[in-house]
């Protein structure tokens, strides 16, 4: 598994957690981008974002040569005609279109470079007035870092244009120049000193090692373009770093926000399924037995064999009361837990379970016990699941401490195709990681393994 | 006497079916869900439905809006409503419709076996048994103005087993009075709380009921 990032992020933590679990398996250590993608020719070959930098760079001037000429021409024509009025509602249109342009832009670099520009921009007023809207997009100082973005954008694609095309052509023409000859019937090779005519494709298989030093020359000038292009696009389009500051802050607080709704959501959930599992359990049962042993007192004079069968049914009642109790209150918390930690608790887990449930615990102190306490909860279920769908011969759980969190896996043999579904067991043990500032990853595909893993801070 | 049986426990169905057995009371039709009470009750006509609060498909008040289903529906049919918990709304909600022949109950109460299958009898032949618990509930209820303020203890303790369906004779009894001296208490309440005068058990129950759930708001 690759490195896993426990930055908290902003939508819902499963969402998030499955997409981050996603880049950090599948994308070999975070998602790929011109900034953090491994600068080594073969990687580099076989990483899709050279090739879509390329296309990019070679392509922009195109957008770049019509930003231009439409800032040029509007932007004239508007100020010009901003005597008679007419120039506003035209500066105003045009502003929209370079808002739309930036947008479509910061869109491009995400899919050429793999790079994330975030939305500079503030909030609009929120109300339906359009010359309101207007003036709220004219007051944002983004607007105008945009308009720059886009005016500075021809002379940039220009040059990216002319660098691309010279070191890919060179690129090309050397790789396949034995193809070249071959249609052609001939080409001339001629670099400085060396010079000679080849007439056979056999003849011009040598300039293809040179080709490929050129494929990584032009791989590595592809790729300190797309950088420079990243780095001038997050200048312009991206917020400044007080205003990013404030973004993350936001981010921050939404997701607090968030997790603390989940979490009171969780706790609420929780005490209604206390209620049901007694209302529907004990309290039943308990009844039955007051039943039986009222049954039992009207035929005590009368039918005293029926009485004692009564009182014999009632007995069994009240066990079968007391075990269910026990089991609730085992739900509810585990005296095991707070007595003696999570290695004995998850082990008697483990013993219940149906399946065979290997339990190694290495912690070198005992967490919190709001830790130990989600720790727990969260094999629990996993177990329970387990039990219910995953088919499966065989289970292990292991607990940790890595850096400063507590790691809690829990993987089985089954049928995968795991799911945390909102409301859902799953969903409700993500919540609680949240609540903690933990994270709960599902990764379930179809046809297993399924592992389900939570990192708990240590400190809490 | 047939009695049909909405509830979804088994445990507690197939022990209600013996209970009422053991007095003689016949069961004609048991339902597990609170939309089946209804057909049982139009196809068996049965002389009481007991019913639980608490059913599937909603597992909140099923049981009540059945039972309030059948009374609008079949107007008379003696219910009788049984609950984990009592709450003095879902009882108002009942006698909304008239108090006649309706029963509301805590579901331990079936332990007392005589007096359970006593409340059955008393329901089916049109009376009307709300559980102390809701009386306490109702008389528990403290605000400005209150004209329940002005009963004296002994005149609530009255006005409860009042509300309870029980007879003046039987309230003498329970009190240790004469039945002479519940009379008066009675006439008192009525005047403290200004209400008429009316005959019957369950008229006075819906009287005094309708007064408090009035209160109620």
């Amino acid at each position: 598994m690759g490195e896993l990032s426990r930055e908290p992020g902003g939508g819902g933590a499963v969402e998030w957690a499955a997409a981050r679990w996603a880049a950090a398996t599948r994308g070999g250590g975070g998602a790929p981008s011109v900034l953090n993608g491994s600068w080594a020719p073969l990687a580099m070959v076989r990483s899709s974002v050279t090739w879509r930098s390329a296309l990019y760079l070679a392509f922009s001037m195109a957008l770049g040569l019509g930003w231009f000429v439409v800032l040029a021409v509007g932007l004239s024509l508007s100020l010009g005609l901003l005597i008679i009025w007419v120039g506003v509602p035209l500066l105003a249109l045009l502003m929209v279109a370079w808002r739309f342009g930036a947008m479509l832009e910061r869109r491009l670099v995400l899919a050429a470079f793999g790079v994330r520009v975030p939305d500079p921009y503030r909030r609009l007023p929120g109300t339906r007035n359009p010359l309101v809207k207007l003036k709220g997009m004219a007051a944002d100082p983004a607007t105008w870092k945009d308009l720059a973005y886009l005016a500075v954008l021809f002379p940039v694609t220009l040059v990216e244009f002319v660098v691309s095309t010279a070191v890919w052509a060179a690129t090309g023409m050397t790789l396949f120049l034995p193809l070249v000859v071959a249609v052609n019937g001939g080409a001339e090779v001629g670099f400085g000193f060396v010079s000679y005519w080849a007439g056979d494709p056999l003849e011009a298989v040598p300039v293809m090692a040179l080709g490929l030093v050129f494929l990584v020359l032009a791989m590595y000038v592809t790729r300190a373009m797309a950088v420079g292009h990243t780095v001038f696009a997050a200048l312009l389009l991206g917020p400044s770093p007080a205003q990013a500051e404030n973004v993350e802050l936001r981010r921050r607080t939404e997701h607090l926000r968030a997790s603390r709704a989940r979490g009171v959501d969780a706790a609420e959930f929780e005490r209604r399924r206390i209620e049901r599992d007694l209302h529907d359990g004990a309290q039943q049962r308990l009844l039955a037995v007051a039943m039986d042993i009222g049954r039992a007192r009207a035929k005590l004079d009368q039918d005293p064999e029926g009485a004692r069968a009564l009182i014999e049914q009632a007995h069994a009642g009240t066990r079968e009361a007391i075990s269910e109790l026990r089991d609730l209150a085992r739900g509810i918390y585990p005296a095991i837990l707070t007595d003696r930690g999570l290695d004995p608790a998850l082990s008697g887990l483990a013993g219940r379970a149906p399946v065979p449930v290997e339990v190694h615990v290495d912690l070198p102190e005992r967490p919190p016990a709001a830790v130990e306490s989600i720790a727990y909860f969260i094999v629990a279920e996993s177990l329970a699941n387990i039990a219910k769908y995953a088919r499966a011969t065989r289970a292990s759980v292991r607990v940790a401490r890595e850096d400063r969190w507590v790691v809690v896996e829990v993987i089985d043999d089954g049928a995968g195709g795991a799911v945390a579904r909102p409301g859902g067991g799953l969903a409700g043990l993500a919540d609680r990681a949240a609540t903690i500032d933990g994270m709960l990853i599902v990764d379930s595909p179809p046809g297993g393994p399924t592992i389900i893993r939570a990192d708990l801070p240590c400190s809490w | 006497m047939r009695v049909v049986i909405a509830e979804d426990s088994v445990l507690l169905r197939e022990g209600l079916v013996r209970l009422l057995d053991d007095a003689g009371i016949e069961t004609a039709a048991t339902v597990g869900d609170g939309p089946g009470l209804l057909g049982i009750v139009e196809e068996h006509d049965p002389d009481l439905a007991i019913v639980d609060v608490r059913m599937p498909p909603s597992f909140t008040d099923e049981g009540l809006r059945a039972a309030l289903a059948v009374r609008a529906r079949r107007p008379g049919t003696p219910i009788l409503v049984l609950s984990q918990y009592v709450e003095e709304r879902y009882a108002t909600d009942l006698i909304g419709g008239g108090a006649e022949g309706v029963g509301y109950l805590l579901k331990e109460r079936v332990s007392d076996v005589a007096e359970f299958i006593d409340a059955v009898r008393r329901i089916a032949a049109g009376g009307t048994v709300i559980d102390p618990e809701v009386i306490g509930q109702l008389l528990g209820r403290r605000r400005a103005g209150d004209p329940l303020e002005s009963l004296t203890p002994r005149e609530r303790e009255v006005l409860g087993l009042m509300a309870q369906g029980r007879s003046n004779g039987a309230i003498a009894e329970d009190l240790v009075v004469t039945e002479g001296a519940v009379e008066k208490h009675i006439s008192n309440i009525f005047m403290k709380l200004d209400l008429q005068p009316a005959q019957g058990g369950h008229r006075r129950v819906m009287a005094v009921l309708a007064y408090l759930g009035r209160a109620g708001g």
